[in-house]
C-alpha cells in the first residue's frame, strides 16, 4: 500500500514517515512566510495536526504527498490565529523553547547579512499575500506551477499570472534599489577600508 | 517552470541561509505532534514511554572537556561541559537524571547557575521562581551584545556564555527532559535576585520556564 494511502487509512507509522521527509520543507517555508521562528514552529506543528484531521481528503493515487503538506502550511501560515484556535488544547501541551530567536539572529551573524536579510523581507514584504504564497511555493519551496496550482486550491492561470506581476514588482524595486545604492556603495566601501583597518591595530 | 526562470526570480530575493531547527528541537516536536496524533479524542493521556535512543557518544568527542563527568554504566559521561575559545560553554547531556553534578560543575568554572531537569509532564512550581528575572529584551539582547543562551544551539549541545552572568546575578538553566532521559528543550534566563527552588509538580502545560505573558 501507497505512503498515501496507509496515511489516509489513519497510520501513524505512515504519517511520521511523512513528518520525517517534509519537517525541513514545511519549517523553511513558514519562517519564510511568517518571518518569525517561534510562529514557524507554530506552523510546522498545526501544519500536521491539520494534515492528520484532513487525511480522509488524499487522494490514494497520486505522487508527493509534497504541494498538499505545503498547501496546509500556507494555509495555516496566513490564519495562524484560526489554526490555533482550533488546536488550544494541543498548542497548550506543545513544548516551548524560551529564548526565542529573532528572525535575524539565528541564520545570520554578520551586519551586512542581518541587513540583506531585511531588505529581502521588505522587498517580500511589498508583494501581496497571493504574491508571496506563490513566489515562496515556487520559488524557494521548488513547487511547480501545477504542483502550487494544486497546494493553492487555484488554477496553473492563476499562479502563473500572480508569479508574474510578483516578478515585475521585485525588478522594479531591484532597479530602484540599485540606482539608490550607486552613490553609497561608493562611500560605503572607502568607509569600511577605513574601519577595517584601525580593527586590525586594536 | 523551468531552472532558468525559477533561479532568475530567486535572485531577485537571494533568501541563502535555510533557516532549520536544531535536531533535538526538531525531536521534540514531533513527539508533541505524534503523541497529539495518537491522544483518543478528548480524552487526555500521558505519552507512553518510549524505548531508549541510543546515547550519544558524541560528547566524548569534545576536545577540552573540562567539567568533571559523572560516568554512565558503559563509561559514557552523563554530561560534559567544554570551555570553548570564545570564553563560552557548551553542555552536552546524555543523560539527564541528577541536575546537581552539573550545577556544581558551572559553579566550579565560575558560573552561578541553578540546574533542574524537567521530565515529560511535570514542571516547576513556583513559575516564574524569580521575579527579578532580565525581560526576553535583556536576555536575547543585552547592552553589550553577549546574551546568555547562544541560539540555535550547537549539535548537540546547548551554548552559554558565562560572561554574561555579573555579580549577583544567578543563571537559572531548565532543560525538558524524554522518558528516555534525553534532554530536549532548554529554557535559561537571568535572575537579579534569589531564585526558587523547583519542586517538580505535574503539569499538562508547556514544561519549561515562566506560562507565557509572565512578563506582564
Amino acid at each position: 500500500m501507497s505512503l498515501r494511502a496507509r496515511i489516509r487509512d489513519g497510520d501513524a507509522e505512515a504519517f511520521e514517515a511523512l513528518f520525517e521527509e517534509m519537517e525541513r520543507p514545511v519549517f523553511s517555508h513558514a519562517f519564510r512566510l511568517t518571518g518569525d521562528w517561534s510562529a514557524a514552529e507554530d506552523v510546522l506543528s498545526l501544519t500536521f495536526l491539520e494534515a492528520w484531521r484532513l487525511r480522509r481528503r488524499i487522494d490514494a493515487d497520486g505522487g508527493s504527498l509534497r504541494p498538499w503538506v505545503l498547501g496546509i502550511a500556507t494555509n495555516v501560515a496566513r490564519n495562524l490565529r484560526r489554526a490555533a484556535r482550533r488546536y488550544e488544547a494541543a498548542l497548550a501541551r506543545m513544548p516551548r523553547s524560551l529564548p526565542v530567536p529573532d528572525f535575524s539572529d539565528e541564520i545570520v551573524g554578520r551586519i551586512d547579512a542581518a541587513e540583506q536579510l531585511a531588505a529581502i523581507r521588505q522587498a517580500f514584504g511589498s508583494l501581496r499575500r497571493q504574491e508571496q504564497e506563490v513566489f515562496a511555493l515556487c520559488v524557494w519551496s521548488g513547487l511547480d506551477h501545477a504542483e502550487a496550482a494544486q497546494a493553492l486550491g487555484v488554477a496553473v492561470g492563476t499562479v502563473r499570472s500572480r508569479l508574474s506581476r510578483a516578478r515585475k514588482k521585485l525588478e522594479k524595486l531591484a532597479v530602484e534599489r540599485q540606482r539608490a545604492s550607486g552613490w553609497r556603495q561608493v562611500k560605503g566601501d572607502h568607509d569600511s577600508v577605513v574601519r577595517s583597518v584601525g580593527e586590525e591595530n586594536r | 517552470m523551468n531552472k532558468g526562470e525559477r533561479e532568475a526570480l530567486a535572485g531577485l530575493l537571494p533568501f541563502e541561509a535555510e533557516p532549520r531547527l536544531p535536531n533535538d528541537r526538531r525531536r521534540l516536536l514531533k513527539e508533541f505532534v505524534m503523541s497529539e496524533i495518537r491522544r483518543p479524542a478528548g480524552r487526555p493521556r500521558r505519552r507512553p514511554p518510549r524505548p531508549a535512543l541510543l546515547a550519544s557518544a558524541l560528547a566524548l568527542g569534545v576536545a577540552a572537556a573540562v567539567g568533571v563527568p559523572v560516568l554512565l554504566g558503559g563509561g559514557t559521561p552523563a554530561y560534559a561541559v567544554s570551555r570553548n575559545a570564545d570564553g563560552t560553554l557548551t553542555i552536552t547531556i546524555n543523560q539527564a537524571k541528577d541536575p546537581e553534578p552539573l550545577e556544581a560543575t558551572l559553579r566550579g568554572m565560575g558560573v552561578n547557575a541553578v540546574v533542574d531537569y524537567i521530565p515529560v509532564g511535570k514542571r516547576c512550581s513556583p513559575q516564574p521562581r524569580s521575579t527579578s528575572f532580565l525581560s526576553r529584551q535583556e536576555a536575547q539582547h543585552p547592552a553589550d551584545g553577549r546574551p546568555f543562551l547562544i541560539w540555535p544551539s550547537d549539535e548537540p549541545g546547548f551554548r552559554i556564555d558565562p560572561a554574561a552572568v555579573k555579580p549577583g546575578q544567578t543563571a537559572v538553566l531548565e532543560f525538558s527532559v524524554s522518558a528516555d532521559e534525553r534532554t530536549a528543550g532548554i529554557w535559561a534566563n537571568i535572575s537579579n535576585g534569589p531564585v526558587a527552588p523547583c519542586t517538580l509538580v505535574d503539569s499538562d502545560e508547556a514544561p519549561l520556564g515562566p506560562p507565557p505573558g509572565w512578563e506582564g
